[in-house]
C-alpha cells in the first residue's frame, strides 16, 4: 500500500504522529500472495503462496493518548482482534480502552495478503510485537532529541516517555513530531541498542468483541442498513454452473409477487430485489428457467474421473529408489483412499451491502472478507472503476473457514446498487449459500504403497496424490526411499479449500494407512509412530497423548477403540490428537468419547482464544469425517439445508483434553487453527478400525457405511 | 396479502407494525424494530440462530409468522436479556468462556439456554446437549458453551 500523508490525515486527523512500519524482507515477515486470478473462471477461490515483502503496519499516536494500529488481515471469529489487542496494550503499555484497532478497511489498512491457513498470529500479531519493541526505543530517542534530554535518562511506561531524574516529568509521543510520519524498516535481528526488551505474558484476555457478541449488538453486515436498501437474492441454475448454460426464463409469475421491486435477467443471472427479504424469497419461488442439460453423464464415478481426468503436475518429492526399496522390503502395503465433498457451511450465509453514489463513480462496500484488497481489486475489474472508488469495509464475519476470501457477494451488492440506484443489500438463501458458487472442499484419490522392515521402520514410501487444490502435506514419516507425485483433475465442480486447509485429506489417508503399515507388521499404532516420525518433537507430543487418553489401556468397552493422528503443518506447527470412540453395532453410528490432542505451536499469546480455536477445529474435524457430505452426482448438487449436510451438533461434541508442549521450541508463536482439524480427522478414523477392526477407505464414516461394513444392511 | 397492523410486546415494549400477515417474525424483529440480535441463518427452522423467547420458550423466529403472535405474549430478544453495561448472569458465563467464535450463532444459544434454565435451574451436561441440540454452530462453540451454562449452574445437579 502506498502510505500517503493526505490518506492518514483524513483518516486520523492531523494532530497525531504516525509510524508506517515496513519489515525488512528475509525476516521472515511473509504476506501470502494469491496467484493471479485466472480469466476462465468465473468464480473460484485463489490459490496462495507466500513470499517475503516489505509491508506497513500503522500506529498512530494521538493527542489524547489515543493510539490507533491499522493492521493488515481481518478477525473472522478466530480471535484475532483479541490477539492484536493484546500484543499492542502490552508492547506499547497501554490499556485497552486507548486502543483502537483498524482491520480490513481498505481505505486505510494495509494489504497484508488474505488471512487464510493461520498465518495470521505467526506473521502479522508477532511482526506488531516486535515493532513494539523497537518503537518504544525510537520515541525515546525522539523525545530526547525534542526536549534536550538524554535518552539513558529516559524510559518508555504507560504509554509515554519519562524522564528518570524528573519523575513529575511525561513525554506524550505526538509531543515529539505533530502531523510527522515516520517511516521505519525493522529488522527482528535489531541489535538490543535499537530495542526495548519486552517479555510477552499471557492475560487470559476476554474477547475484545465478547460483550457486543452476547449482547445482540456486534453487526455483521447481514445487520447493516442505510435508507432506501433493497434486498436482493438470485435465481441459480438446477445444473453445475460450470456445465450449463440458461435457455429461456419466464418472469411473468415472479414479477406480479406483492412487495418485489424487481425481478431482472442480468446475462445467465436473474436477481430479485424487494424492500423486504421475505418478498424477495417469495419471487424468487416464482421464477421460471430453463436450462441446458449438462453434456455429461448424470452419474458420477469420483474416484474413475478423478484418474481419468489426472494431469501430472510435479514431483513433491524423491529421495533414494522407492521401486528397490518396496522390492527389498519385509512387508509392503498397498492402498488407494479416496475422500469425499465437502461445504463450509457457515451460519452467516454471503452478505454485503453496498451504496453506490449517485453518477455510480464511487462505491462503499460492507462484507466480511479473509481479504478486503482482494475484493476491492475484484470490484474493480467488475465495475469498471478505480480501486480508490472502491470503499471496502469488513465487517464482522458469520463464520468463513476459506469461504470468504473473496466472495462475489460483494461484486454482485455493487453492481445492483447502480442498476438500482438505491443502497443494496445481498443475502443469499441457505440453498443459495450451499449452491450457487459452486465451490466445494474436494474428493480426492490417494494410491499408497509402503515398504517396512522388520524392525518397523519405514523403508520405501511411495505415493501418488490426485488433488486439484493444495499439495498434500509436509512429510511426517522418514524413509530411506520416497517417492510423491502430484496430479490434478478436473471435475464437475471447482474446489476450494476450508478449514484444516488441503491438508485434511491427506492427513486422514496417511495417517490411515500408517495404522495399516503397522497392523501388517504387528506393531502398536502409537509406537509405529514414535519409530518412524521424520521429527523427533514429535514424540513428546505422542507421549503426552497417549497419557491424557490412557493408552494403551484394558478395559475398553465393547465395540470401543483408541486411534491416533499426527499432522505437521509446515514444519512450524505439530500437532497429534487421540480419539476414543464407540461404534454402535445397531444404528452404525460412532460416537466419539474423547479426544485429546498435544500441540507445539511456540508461544501463546492468549490461551483462551487458542483453545477455543483449537476445539472447534476439532468438531469441525470430526464433522468431516464422520458426519457431512455434499450430496451431487454429475449433473446438479442436491445438498440445500444444514441437517442433511450433517453439520456437527451439540450432541457429537466429545469431552476435549488439550496440551501445549510450547516449551519444547518456545519462539514466536506458529498459528493453529487447521492443525486440530488434521490430527482428528484421523484419530476418529484409526480408532473406530481398533474398535470394529474395519478399515474405510472413503469419507465420511457414516452410519451406513458403518451398518454395510458389519453385514447389517 | 394486503398488508395490515400488528401489536407486538417485545423486551416488554408494545410495538406497532404494518405488515403482512405472513410476514416471519424474524424479519420483523430485524428491520422494523431494529433487533438485528436475532440473526438469519436459514430461515427454515434448522439453525436456531434466529431464537427468541415467546412466552418463555424459545421458538424460532423465522418459522413464526406476524399474524400468529398475539399482542398478548411476550416476546424477548437477545437485546431483552441484558446490555453491555448490565450483562445477564448467562451472559457473563458466555464471556467468561468465551463462548462462541464468530458470535453469529450465539444469540440464538443464550435465548435457548435461557428457556432451558427457567425450566431445569440446574440442567446435567446431557440434559443441556439435548435441550440445545438444535442449535447449530459452525465454530465449533460447543464445549465452550456446555461450560458456559454449567459454570452458570455450578454443575451442581449429580
Ligand atoms: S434462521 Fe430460523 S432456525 Fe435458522
Ligand atoms: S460462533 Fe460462529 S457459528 Fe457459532
Amino acid at each position: 500500500m502506498e502510505v500517503t500523508r493526505r490518506q492518514f490525515l483524513k483518516s486520523l486527523g492531523s494532530s497525531c504522529l504516525l509510524y508506517a512500519v515496513s519489515y525488512v524482507p528475509g525476516s521472515g515477515m511473509q504476506k501470502i500472495y494469491s496467484e493471479p486470478w485466472p480469466a476462465d473462471k468465473e468464480d473460484i477461490e485463489c490459490r496462495f503462496y507466500a513470499l517475503d515483502t516489505n509491508y506497513l503496519d500503522c500506529f498512530a499516536f494521538h493527542e489524547d493518548g489515543r493510539v490507533t494500529v491499522l493492521a493488515g488481515r481481518t478477525e473472522l471469529g478466530q480471535g484475532f482482534e483479541t490477539v492484536l489487542n493484546a500484543i499492542v496494550t502490552q508492547g506499547l503499555d497501554i490499556p485497552s480502552n486507548r486502543l483502537t484497532i483498524v482491520l480490513g478497511n481498505t481505505d486505510v489498512c494495509p494489504d497484508h495478503g488474505p488471512t487464510v491457513g493461520s498465518s495470521a498470529t505467526e506473521q502479522v500479531a508477532w511482526g506488531i510485537w516486535e515493532a513494539c519493541s523497537q518503537l518504544r526505543k525510537d520515541i525515546i530517542r525522539r523525545a530526547a532529541k525534542t526536549h534536550k534530554l538524554q535518552v539513558k535518562d529516559l524510559i518508555y511506561q504507560g504509554g509515554v516517555v519519562r524522564s528518570k531524574r524528573e519523575p513529575e516529568r511525561v513525554i506524550k509521543p505526538v509531543e515529539t513530531g505533530r502531523g510527522e510520519i515516520v517511516y521505519m524498516t525493522l529488522d527482528p535481528q535489531a541489535s538490543s541498542s535499537d530495542r526495548v526488551t519486552l517479555e510477552y505474558k499471557d492475560l487470559g484476555l476476554d474477547n475484545v468483541n465478547a460483550e457486543s457478541i452476547v449482547t445482540g449488538t456486534r453487526k455483521y453486515a447481514s445487520d447493516l442498513k442505510l435508507p432506501g436498501t433493497l434486498y436482493a437474492d438470485w435465481h441459480i441454475p438446477p445444473y453445475h454452473r460450470k456445465l450449463t448454460r440458461i435457455k429461456s426464463v419466464d418472469l411473468a409469475d415472479a414479477r406480479a409477487t406483492s412487495g418485489v421491486n424487481r425481478v431482472e435477467r442480468i446475462g445467465s443471472k436473474v436477481v430479485a430485489l424487494a424492500e423486504r427479504y421475505n418478498d424477495v424469497v417469495k419471487t424468487l419461488t416464482r421464477v421460471k428457467s430453463v436450462w441446458e442439460k449438462p453434456n455429461r453423464p448424470k452419474e458420477l464415478r469420483v474416484e474413475e474421473e478423478i484418474r481419468a481426468g489426472a494431469v501430472f503436475q510435479e514431483i513433491k518429492e524423491q529421495t533414494g529408489d522407492v521401486n528397490a526399496g518396496l522390492a527389498s522390503s519385509y512387508k509392503t502395503v498397498t492402498e488407494t483412499y479416496r475422500t469425499h465433498y465437502t461445504a463450509w457451511a457457515p451460519i452467516e450465509t454471503y452478505s454485503a451491502l453496498a451504496k453506490m453514489e449517485p453518477g455510480g463513480d464511487e462505491v462503499t462496500i460492507w462484507s466480511g472478507s479473509q481479504y478486503p484488497h482482494r475484493v476491492r481489486e475484484l470490484a474493480s475489474l467488475s465495475l469498471n472503476l478505480p480501486e480508490s472508488a472502491i470503499h471496502f469495509i469488513h465487517s464482522p464475519v458469520g463464520g468463513a473457514f476459506g469461504g470468504k476470501v473473496a466472495p462475489p457477494v460483494s461484486q454482485e451488492a455493487a453492481d445492483l446498487s447502480r442498476r438500482v440506484g438505491a443502497p443494496v443489500k445481498v443475502i443469499y438463501s441457505r440453498k443459495n449459500q450451499f449452491q450457487k458458487r459452486g465451490l466445494y472442499k474436494q474428493a480426492c484419490v490417494f494410491d499408497f504403497s509402503t515398504g517396512v522392515g522388520t524392525d518397523g521402520r519405514l523403508q520405501a514410501r511411495k505415493l501418488d496424490i490426485y488433488q486439484d487444490l493444495g499439495e498434500g502435506t509436509r512429510d511426517t514419516y522418514a524413509a530411506p526411499h520416497i517417492l510423491i507425485k502430484h496430479y490434478r483433475t478436473d471435475m464437475p465442480v471447482n474446489q476450494a479449500n476450508t478449514r484444516g486447509t488441503s491438508y485434511v485429506q491427506i492427513g486422514f489417508a496417511q495417517e490411515s494407512h500408517m495404522d495399516m503399515v503397522a497392523k501388517a507388521i504387528g506393531h502398536d499404532p502409537f509406537e509405529f509412530r514414535r519409530n518412524n516420525v521424520v521429527l523427533e518433537s514429535f514424540v513428546p507430543l505422542i507421549d503426552a497423548c497417549a497419557d491424557m487418553i490412557r493408552y494403551p489401556r484394558s478395559g475398553l468397552g465393547p465395540d470401543e477403540g483408541i486411534g491416533i493422528g499426527l499432522c505437521n503443518h509446515g514444519a512450524r506447527q505439530m500437532g497429534v490428537a487421540a480419539a476414543h470412540v464407540k461404534v454402535n453395532r445397531k444404528t452404525g453410528k460412532v460416537h466419539v468419547k474423547e479426544i485429546c490432542a498435544a500441540y507445539d505451536i511456540g508461544t501463546i499469546i492468549n490461551h483462551r482464544t487458542v483453545t477455543t480455536c483449537l476445539r472447534g477445529g476439532m468438531i469441525w474435524g470430526l464433522g468431516w469425517v464422520l458426519r457431512e457430505e455434499v450430496k451431487l452426482d454429475g449433473h446438479s448438487v442436491y445438498t440445500e439445508h444444514l441437517t442433511d449436510y450433517g453439520v456437527p451438533r451439540f450432541s457429537d461434541t466429545p469431552e476435549i483434553k488439550l496440551q501445549f508442549l510450547d516449551n519444547e521450541r518456545p519462539g514466536k508463536p506458529r498459528g493453529c487453527g487447521e492443525l486440530a482439524v488434521i490430527p482428528t480427522v484421523a484419530a476418529i478414523a484409526n480408532a473406530v478400525y481398533h474398535a470394529i477392526g474395519v478399515r474405510f477407505y472413503t469419507t465420511p464414516i457414516t452410519p451406513e457405511k458403518v451398518l454395510k461394513a458389519l453385514g447389517k444392511t | 396479502m394486503a398488508k395490515a397492523w400488528f401489536t407486538l410486546n417485545v423486551n416488554d415494549k408494545k410495538r406497532r407494525v404494518k405488515i403482512e400477515p405472513d410476514e416471519p417474525l424474524l424479519w420483523i424483529l430485524r428491520d422494523d424494530l431494529d433487533l438485528t440480535g436475532t440473526k438469519f441463518g436459514c430461515g427454515v427452522g434448522e439453525c436456531g440462530s434466529c431464537s427468541v423467547l415467546i412466552d418463555g420458550i424459545a421458538r424460532r423466529s423465522c418459522r413464526v409468522q406476524a399474524q400468529n403472535v398475539s399482542s398478548g405474549q411476550k416476546i424477548v430478544t437477545i437485546e431483552g436479556l441484558g446490555t453491555r453495561e448490565n450483562l445477564s448472569p448467562l451472559q457473563k458465563a458466555f464471556v467468561e468462556h468465551t463462548a462462541f467464535g464468530c458470535g453469529f450463532c450465539t444469540p440464538g444459544m443464550i435465548i435457548t439456554a435461557t428457556a432451558l434454565l427457567a425450566l431445569n435451574p440446574n440442567p446435567t451436561r446431557e440434559e443441556i446437549i439435548e435441550a440445545m441440540d438444535n442449535n447449530l454452530c459452525r465454530c465449533g462453540s460447543y464445549p465452550n458453551v456446555i461450560e458456559a451454562i454449567m459454570a452458570f449452574t455450578n454443575g451442581t445437579k449429580p
